[in-house]
């Protein structure tokens, strides 16, 4: 026969109570906060969750480089957006120059239209994004295309040449990762983007305005006198004609392939933000599995719980008012 | 005529001493029902042998007697609730610490750990890499530099903090168990001479009783009761607490006999102490380590010492020591010195300059100097760092600080956003540098760290991965230790509840046993009385005969 002692019999009464009560505590828990293992040993995957949250912070930080790299593409395609009319509205205005009927003094009216493009173009060239000078490459706090001065005219908008910044990291490429694997290059060198066309504009404005730019093709090394007419009248129609050249040059070679780059740039970019999100998606699911409680399961236990930790404050509270002293 | 009248008279007085005997044994054992540890006890009565034969035919008896009082108890089960109870002791000492470590390696929460300041600090790098001339960028990446060491230096100073707390729990410890010793020595004592003047000395049993029990929540032990009632104490290795009457005082010290100039250093840069046995005088002592001994068994103590490791007098680092937390704590010192020697050395960059002597680095701040040795993490020491002289910062160069640790003073080296070098040299002739402001290609290279494999080592761990792996191998590891605490607590309890229930059933008091008794009890002394009644009424028609 089993005996049972006083000590014994409490003991285990409030054993029970405590364990219930213990139970409660965590699934109770469990149904507040969704959580079921949110210290180390809650689970025997906490190394696991470890990596998918490091790999979870991984992919925001990648999809913020991401949303950053975006809108700095976003920029400089509207920037070429621009770019696009400015040409043919410099084109028109050529077409129209080298047409022989005009005299010089004609000419020379649509060169001011002429310089005042060029300064928008150097002024896109020169753009910034967040304060920094989105076409200098790497030196990014200089203004890439800087301005210094023809031999001819002494003054006037045909006097000043825009050179494109010879200094270093000017020509630099930044890559980016948007990956693990993936880099972006984010930046054009500015050159190659608008020089050709800074160079069309001022030889079109100086040759409608009277100067010739030598050397007659090439990069323009600053010299050039103005036109003896009618003699140079010619030589200024071959200028102006040759300046389409150069304008359909620049939109074909440097224009329309850098806007197609954009473009893919920022097709890249949204292909590797959906696959991030697939990842992220993935990396939450598995995450949840693991570290999140099954809601459904949890409320189940906790009213399982509450409902042993009621029977044993009931039972309790029963067994500890018997005594025999009440039989004797 | 044989005189039957007294014979009846003489029982019963025997029977009325017998029961109030047992009526006075009842209410003490129902005085002490609440009373931890209390035995209850039994009186045995024994039938009077009749020594002067009335009849020559048969024998009366002559009445009851009071014999020995006995404590209901086996020392089977009484070891058994020692040894739960000191796995007890142990477990719940493991439970209680690591639960305060863990919580720094927690999974969820707004809470700082290695873990998420490790990959906000090469987020923030990244995007430094993408925009190295913002100081905005530069800015939040200080304060993720920060926010990275501050949460090293916390994790590693909790661990460190919490083995020196183990350490000067110590020798409360062994100041409880020397009481508890010598309160034993000296119930053998007692116990030894009343058992030899055949004198029951069952307070004293039970009080002993209880010190064992206390003695063996404190460490494992082996008990050994002699023919003479004493009961002998000794240690795992046979080395005697209790001999007898004598007791031997355990000593804590911080200079053992053992041990050379210099002790290895704890993870603090403390040194641990050793429990030892002093043979020799106190001016000149002989210790005998008990340390490892005791660490071996179960109890609070073993607990604490196991927890806290055992370094080996010879050792010379403190991350050579056993114990979970310096095996937690090695880990963050491995990701220390890993920031301190590998990181810093890739944002140097590569050799600007290989004509030259030493590492010319070709990385460049925003002004378009050179970072320091220990440029980016750099630690609080007053020598020389880079004790090479050779720009590149090494383990060599730690090892030479002579520090026994770097987490606790590693410091973020960046203050000024300027400072951070992003760049790295632009300029393809060797010696000379231009550090445009728009490159992020050193930074780059910082970011891409993160998911490079290396090889982490400390004193004898070592573990090649990433440091995302690092971090998950440290949480895999905390959790785990963390995890089989847990369930040696529940084991540990499960046992003792089994035990002392085991133990009660047999010796606790139980009062529906005892008021039984005490009716039983009650009906035996009323039934003697009433006897001495009836005699006295014999005696009194006797004498009307007169």
């Amino acid at each position: 026969m089993t005996r049972i002692s006083e000590t014994q019999f409490t003991r285990s009464l409030i054993e029970h109570t405590a364990n219930n009560k213990a139970r409660v505590d965590k699934y109770s828990e469990q149904v507040a906060t969704g959580i079921k293992a949110a210290l180390p040993s809650d689970s025997t995957d906490a190394g696991v969750i470890a990596r998918y949250k490091q790999q979870l912070d991984r992919i925001d930080g990648y999809m913020t480089t991401i949303s950053r790299v975006k809108s700095y593409v976003q920029f400089q395609d509207d920037a070429l957006n621009q770019m696009d009319e400015l040409i043919l509205r410099a084109k028109e205005i050529a077409s129209q120059g080298a047409n022989e009927s005009l005299t010089p003094s004609a000419r020379a009216f649509l060169a001011e239209e002429v310089f005042q493009i060029r300064d928008q173009v150097v002024g896109l060239g020169n753009s910034s994004y967040q304060g920094r000078f989105v076409y200098g490459g790497a030196d990014d706090d200089d203004a890439p295309f800087d301005a210094t001065v023809y031999d001819e005219p002494a003054t006037g908008p045909a006097s000043v040449k825009y050179e494109f910044d010879a200094e270093l990291g000017t020509s630099q490429l930044r890559p980016v990762h948007i990956t693990d694997d993936i880099t972006v290059n984010i930046n054009t060198p500015g050159a190659d983007v608008f020089g050709t066309t800074i160079e069309a504009l001022e030889r079109l404005g100086r040759s409608l305005g009277g100067y010739a730019t030598e050397p007659a093709s090439g990069a323009p090394d600053g010299s050039g006198a103005a036109y003896t007419f009618p003699t140079d009248y010619t030589k200024q129609t071959a200028d102006i004609k040759y300046t389409i050249d150069l304008l359909n040059r620049a939109r074909d070679e440097d224009i329309l392939p850098e806007r197609t780059m954009l473009g893919g740039k920022m097709r890249r970019l949204e292909t590797a933000e959906a696959l991030l999100n697939l990842s992220k998606t993935s990396a939450q699911e598995v995450l949840s599995k693991i570290q999140n409680a099954d809601e459904t399961e949890s409320v189940a236990n906790l009213t399982q719980a509450q409902t042993a930790l009621q029977a044993s404050y009931s039972v309790t509270a029963k067994a500890l008012r018997l005594t025999i002293m009440d039989y004797i | 005529m044989p005189n039957y009248t007294s014979k009846i008279l003489g029982n019963s007085v025997s029977a009325l001493t017998a029961q109030q005997a047992l009526i006075a044994n009842t209410s003490n054992n129902i005085a002490n029902v609440n009373t931890p540890g209390y035995t209850r006890r039994e009186i045995a009565l024994l039938n009077r042998v009749d020594a002067t034969s009335i009849h020559s035919n048969f024998t009366f008896g002559s009445g009851v007697e009071v014999g020995t009082i006995r404590r209901i108890t086996s020392s089977f089960l009484e070891s058994a609730v020692r040894d739960a109870a000191s796995r007890q002791g142990m477990a719940n000492i493991a439970n209680d610490y690591l639960g305060r470590i863990e919580s720094m390696f927690s999974l969820t929460g707004p809470q700082q750990t290695i873990g998420s300041t490790l990959n906000d600090f090469f987020s923030a790098v990244n995007t430094v890499a993408v925009n190295p001339s913002s100081i905005d960028d530069r800015l939040v990446l200080l304060q993720r530099g920060e926010d990275l060491v501050n949460a090293i230096q916390t994790t590693y100073n909790t661990i460190a903090r919490t083995q020196t707390e183990l350490d000067y729990q110590v020798p409360q410890e062994i100041a409880q168990i020397n009481e508890y010793t010598k309160q034993i020595a000296s119930l053998n004592d007692l116990i030894q001479r009343r058992k030899g003047s055949n004198i029951p000395a069952i307070d004293e049993e039970d009080q002993r009783n209880a010190l064992l029990a206390k003695l063996a929540e404190k460490i494992t032990y082996s008990s050994y009761e002699m023919e003479n009632g004493m009961m002998n104490v000794s240690l795992a290795n046979g080395f005697p607490l209790v001999a007898g009457t004598t007791s031997r005082s355990l000593d804590y010290t911080y200079t053992p006999s053992f041990g050379g100039a210099t002790l290895p250093p704890s993870l603090e840069g403390r040194t641990l102490g050793y429990i030892v046995y002093n043979f020799g005088s106190e001016g000149s002592p002989s210790h005998l380590d008990l340390t490892k001994t005791i660490k071996g068994g179960m109890g609070s103590l073993g607990g604490i010492l196991q927890l806290r490791g055992y370094a080996d007098a010879t050792n010379t680092s403190a991350f050579e020591a056993d114990g979970e937390l310096v095996a937690i704590a090695t880990r963050i010192e491995a990701l220390t010195r890993s920031l301190l020697t590998e990181v810093n050395e890739a944002y140097l960059g590569p050799d600007e300059d290989t004509a030259t002597a030493g590492l010319q680095s070709s990385a460049g701040d925003l002004a378009g100097n050179p970072p320091d040795v220990f440029g980016l993490f750099d630690f609080d020491y007053s020598g020389v760092k880079d004790s090479d002289g050779d720009g590149v910062p090494s383990a060599a160069d730690l090892l030479a600080s002579g520090m026994s640790h770097f987490s606790s003073y590693l410091r973020f080296a960046v203050t000024d956003p300027q400072r951070f070098a992003a760049a790295r040299d632009n300029d393809t002739t060797e010696g000379a540098v231009a550090f445009p402001s728009g490159d992020g290609q050193n930074a780059a290279a910082i970011g891409a760290l993160k998911q490079e494999v290396r090889t982490f080592t400390s004193a004898g761990f070592s573990l090649t991965g990433t440091f995302d792996e690092l971090y998950s191998s440290t949480v895999n590891f905390v959790g785990a230790t963390k995890s089989k605490a847990e369930t040696d607590v529940a084991v540990a309890k499960a046992a003792q509840v089994s035990a002392q229930s085991k133990r009660d059933e047999l010796s606790a008091v139980s009062l529906d046993e005892e008021f039984a008794n005490l009716i039983k009890y009650q009906k035996a002394f009323q039934a003697s009385a009433r006897i001495i009644k009836t005699a006295s009424e014999i005696l009194d028609q006797l004498v009307a005969l007169i």
